[in-house]
Formats: C-alpha cells, structure tokens, sequence
C-alpha cells in the first residue's frame, strides 16, 4: 500500500489529532489573551471565597488500611473468577470441580500465609527490631 | 478440551514450581527457617528440572490453545530452571546476614520462574501477557527486597514503573493486532501477515508497539535507560536472576512470535530492528568504557550483548534458532558466575553489595579461586577462544554474514573491539597488588559453600563449551528440529 492510499484510508485519525491539539491550545491561548487576571492575597488560598482550611493537607494515614484493601481487592477478584466457573458449573464437570478447588484451596493457603505473618492483625505485636535504617556502608562512603 | 495425561505431562514442570511455590508459603506460615525454606525451593526446582525428562517423550504438544510444550521450550525451560537454581544458591548464601525476613525471597523467585516457564511455552497473547507479568511482577519485590538500602528501594521502584510502561505498550499493541487480525495465537496472526492488505499500517504499529515492550525487557537501545540504576541496586543474586531469567524469556519468546509470524519481512519493520541493534552494541560497550561500578558495567555489558544477539531477530534465517539457542546458553552461564562472584564477595550481606572495582584490586592474592572464575568470565565475555562466550559469538558472525547483515557485522566486531579494553580492565585489577586500604572479601569459607562450588563448575562448563561446543550444539539444533 502507498503512501497516498494510507493517508486516504487514515486521514480522519490525523485531522482528530490536529484538531485535538488546536482546541487546546486555542482554549489556553485566547483565555489568555482575552481574559483578565485578577491579583490579591486571598487569590492564592486553596477556597478562595469559601471556608479556610485548617491543618495541613498532608495527612498521615496507616499503613494498615492500604494493607486491608489490598487484601480486600486481591480476594474479592479472586472470588470474582468463582463466577465464571459458577455459570458453567453443569458444562465443565468434573475437571472444573477440582480445577476451582486446587483454585480455593490455593486462596486458602494464601490466607493461612497471611493471617500468619500478620497481615490481617490491625495492631501487630511489637517486635523486637534492630535499629534497621541502614547508613550507608563505609565503603559507600570511600566512592565519594 | 480434554485434560489427558500427557497434557499433564506436559505441564509436569509449571505445576511442580507452582507446588513448590505453595509449599514454600505454607512452609512460612508454620515456621520460619531459612535453610529449610531454601532447601524445598531447590529441591522443588530440581525436581521440575527432573520432570522435563518425562517432558521429553511427549513433545511436541498443544496443551489448551495457549501453550505449545515442543522441544525449543524445553530447551529454554531447562535454561530458566538452571538459572533459578543458581540464583537460590547465591541467594542462600548472601540472605545469611540479611537483617530482616528473609524467606518470602524463595517465593518470589520461585514465582518469577513460573513466569518465565509459562513465557517460553506461550503460543498466544494471552499466555505471553500472563507469563510476561507473573516473570516481572516478582522481580520488583526482588529488586527492592533490601529496601532498607536507598539505591535497592530505587531499583525496585524504577524497574516497576518502566515495567509498567512497557507493559502498557504490549497490551496497545495487543489490542491492534487483535483489532486487525480477530485472533490473538501466534499462528494465526502469521496468516493474517502474510495475507496483507486492508489495514497492513495498524498491524504494523501493533507489532511496532509489542517490539518496543520487549525492547524494554531486553534492555536494548533506547529502552535502556534502566539497566544500569536496577543493577546496581538490586541485591546480587537478584541481578544474576534478573540478567538471565528475564532475558532468556523474553528473547526465547521473541524468536517464536518472529518466526511464527514473520514481521521482520517488513521492510520498515526490519530496517528498525537492525538501527536498535547497531545502536545497542555501539552504546552498551561504549558506556561501559567508563564505569568503575562492576554490577554498571556488567548491565552496560549486557546492552551490548543483547545486541549482538539481536543480529539473529534481523537474519531471521535457518541458522538464526540454532545460533539464539547457543548464544543464549554461553551467555547465561557466563552471566551466572560473574555475577556470582560479585554475590560471593558481597556475602553474607552487610548493608549493601561490593560492587566497586577499586575492592576486587589484588582479588587473586587473597582468593585466588574465585579470581581465576572472574578472569575466565571476563575472556568468555569478550568473545576469547577457549571459552564458550566465542562460541556464542562466532554464531552470531556467521549467522550476520551468511544474512549478508555487514553493518551489523561491522558492529559485533567494533564492538567486540570496545568490550576488551573494559573486560580486560577489570582482570588487570583482579592480579594487581592490592593496596592498604580496607578490603572487602567473601568470607573465608566461600569454597565450602554450595556457592563456591557452583561458580567453579560454571566456570569449568565454560571452558570446557569452548573447546568442546559440539554436544551443545547437538542439544541446541535437535531442540529446534522438534
């Protein structure tokens, strides 16, 4: 195919680009242009005429709720692989049977694993730990 | 479709790793122990290395439309399982001094040589996606399992997000080849190649989209801005994993898809992949001029290396699966007791890994054995005769002429040129007089350790490839006639 016969078939994918681009930079340009900018103190506050916000945006959470929806996520898809073979329970008889139960089975061990290293415990027990943020080796040092 | 028993057969080695796997998670849950959890993952490797023998008398056969076990994945499969063991060797050893949880690594790599099983014997999308993430997904964790050390962290996030990248593009150009061709096995999408017409641009761009995926797992220029940062900081038997797993997958599962759909006949397509693989050898062994970070220069090696091999994707001829398989086999080797040395030395681990040159100065006086493993590493690597790694290498040469590929050509052997001054470089440090400074060696009862014994054996396999290549090479083209 040449080049002519290409841009027949695909000119419409390149005009979209084109314009795609065009309008973006039309928007950005003219309301720039156009447009007044106002200056002030208040200007710069995240709600500029609403309530002021208090304390910082940055907050802290623990690590043990983004521990518990992963798990949640990780089990509630595995479960959701469950329903393909539930729909078509009558169609893949036995082998199905036993393939979904190595399938459980497997999740179950994961779960075991999990519950054990304690994954699932929402105030773990305190460990005794070594001061473990590693400075950098000596010999790092010396490549300096 | 019928599960019978040869098809269990067939997947005898992915379902004994997956078991293993399994086992090895059980096994913490019940009781941490760092030795015994080694040992299940050795034994459970070994054992699927054993199970390809049964593989044998079965091949070649379609296990569901997504795994063709021929004798070319077992091939491979035997390559991936050799390396993993090897890695769990180094591992056991360098984990010894590790100050934090150290057995949950036996199941990522464990997980990670699935990955890789599933990869070599994939002969569609979906199998190749699956296989593709089940190898990678494991191997951040492993790359950042020291994530204590700022420059492991950094490895592993860095790999994650390129990965991930890499992966967005595969499965764009998936979804194009699938939107083209109504199908995604491998076979089909030849048909659908070779028949032509209609909307050939879209097909291009798919499979444009797929090589640029694999680029990035090959490391080739452009995609390798990564390699060097991920080496460095990966915990050494990570990277000896990451340095031979990954890239025998993915390239194993280069040569199928290429052969089973024959894109390199695309003029376009074919002038690119020779430009990535010029560019690869002039760029990997110039960059490696400069470093005087062994694990650096070794990924920087490795560019260059991968394109060399990259020559055979260009042939795409007869000789180009035999020369892959040889290639390959010199290379993992070679790449295993190298950077089993460096895990040697660096174990048990400390804090982080000796990886600068300056530490292996006057190695030969104080370790004189593991000094003459990195020398005969070095000259296999440059491509010395004697070794294996010019075996590899003079496949490559005849592959590159016989294609009449003379840039390419011209690059192995500029190349090759380039790569001396820095292999040679680190030998002469290794029999210099070492200095006063503090040293830095494998702690003293290395040759004891399984470790030790291993390197050795690489390095006798080696020499002896070199001089000896003809099973090899029996193995290799009986491997791809079946």
């Amino acid at each position: 195919m040449d080049l002519a016969a290409q841009l027949a078939q695909n000119w419409s994918v390149g005009v979209f680009i084109v314009a795609v681009l065009a309008l973006c930079t039309f928007m950005v340009t003219a309301s720039a242009l156009l447009g007044g900018r106002a200056w002030g103190h208040n200007k710069e506050t995240p709600y500029e005429s609403g309530i002021v916000p208090a304390g910082s945006a940055h907050q802290r959470f623990s690590v043990k709720f983004y521990m518990v929806a992963m798990l949640f996520v990780i089990f509630d898809v595995e479960a959701l692989y469950l329903f393909g073979w539930a729909i078509s329970i009558r169609e893949t008889g036995w082998t199905g049977l036993i393939g979904a139960t190595i399938f459980i089975f497997i999740l179950l061990a994961g779960l075991i694993y999990d519950s054990r290293v304690g994954a699932l415990d929402w105030v773990p027990k305190r460990r005794v730990q070594p001061d473990r943020v590693h400075q950098p080796a000596q010999r790092d040092q010396a490549d300096n | 479709m019928n599960l019978t028993l040869s098809h269990l057969i067939a997947l005898l080695p992915l379902l004994i790793v997956c078991v293993t796997v399994i086992v090895v998670m059980l096994g913490i849950a019940w009781r941490r122990h760092h030795v015994v959890t080694a040992s299940l993952t050795t034994i459970g490797l070994n054992a699927a290395l054993v199970s390809l023998l049964a593989v044998l008398t079965v091949t070649p056969i379609r296990v569901s439309p997504l795994l063709l076990v021929d004798n070319y994945a077992v091939l491979y499969m035997a390559l991936i399982l050799i390396a993993g063991l090897a890695s769990t060797t180094l591992a056991h050893a360098y984990l010894e001094g590790f100050d934090d949880q150290k057995e949950e690594f036996y199941m990522l790599l464990g997980c990670s040589v699935l990955g890789g099983l599933t990869m070599v014997a994939s002969d569609h999308m979906l199998s190749l996606f699956f296989g593709l993430e089940l190898l990678s997904v494991p191997l951040y964790g492993m790359a950042a399992y020291a994530y204590r050390t700022r420059l492991s962290l950094e490895s592993g996030i860095k790999y994650m997000v390129l990965s991930a990248a890499a992966s967005a593009f595969l499965l764009f150009g998936m979804a194009l080849l699938y939107a083209e061709s109504g199908s995604l096995a491998f076979a089909d999408l030849g048909a659908r190649l070779t028949e032509g017409g209609g909307h050939a641009s879209w097909l291009l761009m798919g499979i444009g989209m797929m090589v640029i995926a694999m680029a990035f797992k090959l490391s080739l220029v452009p995609f390798h801005l990564w390699t060097a940062d991920v080496y460095e900081g990966a915990p050494a038997p990570v990277t000896a994993f990451l340095a031979t797993v990954s890239k025998i997958a993915v390239f194993a599962l280069l040569m199928r898809l290429f052969m089973s759909a024959p894109v390199t006949d695309i003029a376009s397509l074919h002038t690119i992949v020779a430009i990535i693989a010029f560019l690869s050898m002039m760029v990997g062994n110039l960059m490696a001029l400069r470093q005087d970070n062994i694990k650096r220069l070794m990924g920087y090696s490795s560019i260059g290396h991968l394109g060399y091999l990259l020559t055979v994707v260009v042939a795409s001829d007869d000789l180009a699966l035999l020369t892959t398989g040889i290639y390959l086999i010199t290379y993992v080797a070679t790449t295993l007791a190298t950077f089993g040395v460096i895990a040697l030395v660096s174990s048990p681990w400390q804090g982080s890994d000796v990886a600068s040159l300056k530490f292996y100065r006057g190695l030969f006086w104080r370790r004189p054995y593991l000094a003459a493993v990195m020398t005969v590493m070095m000259l296999s690597l440059a491509g010395i005769p004697m070794t294996a790694g010019f075996i590899g290498k003079f496949y490559v040469l005849a592959t590159g002429v016989e294609a009449q590929l003379w840039w390419l050509v011209a690059g192995v052997i500029i190349g090759s040129a380039l790569s001396l001054y820095y292999y040679l470089r680190v030998m002469v440090m290794l029999y210099l007089h070492p200095t006063e400074e503090e040293q830095y060696d494998a702690s003293s009862d290395w040759g004891q350790r399984a470790g030790g014994i291993m390197v050795i054996l690489l390095a006798l396999a080696v020499l002896v490839l070199g001089i000896y290549p003809q099973p090899m090479i029996m193995l290799v083209s009986s491997a791809i006639l079946g």
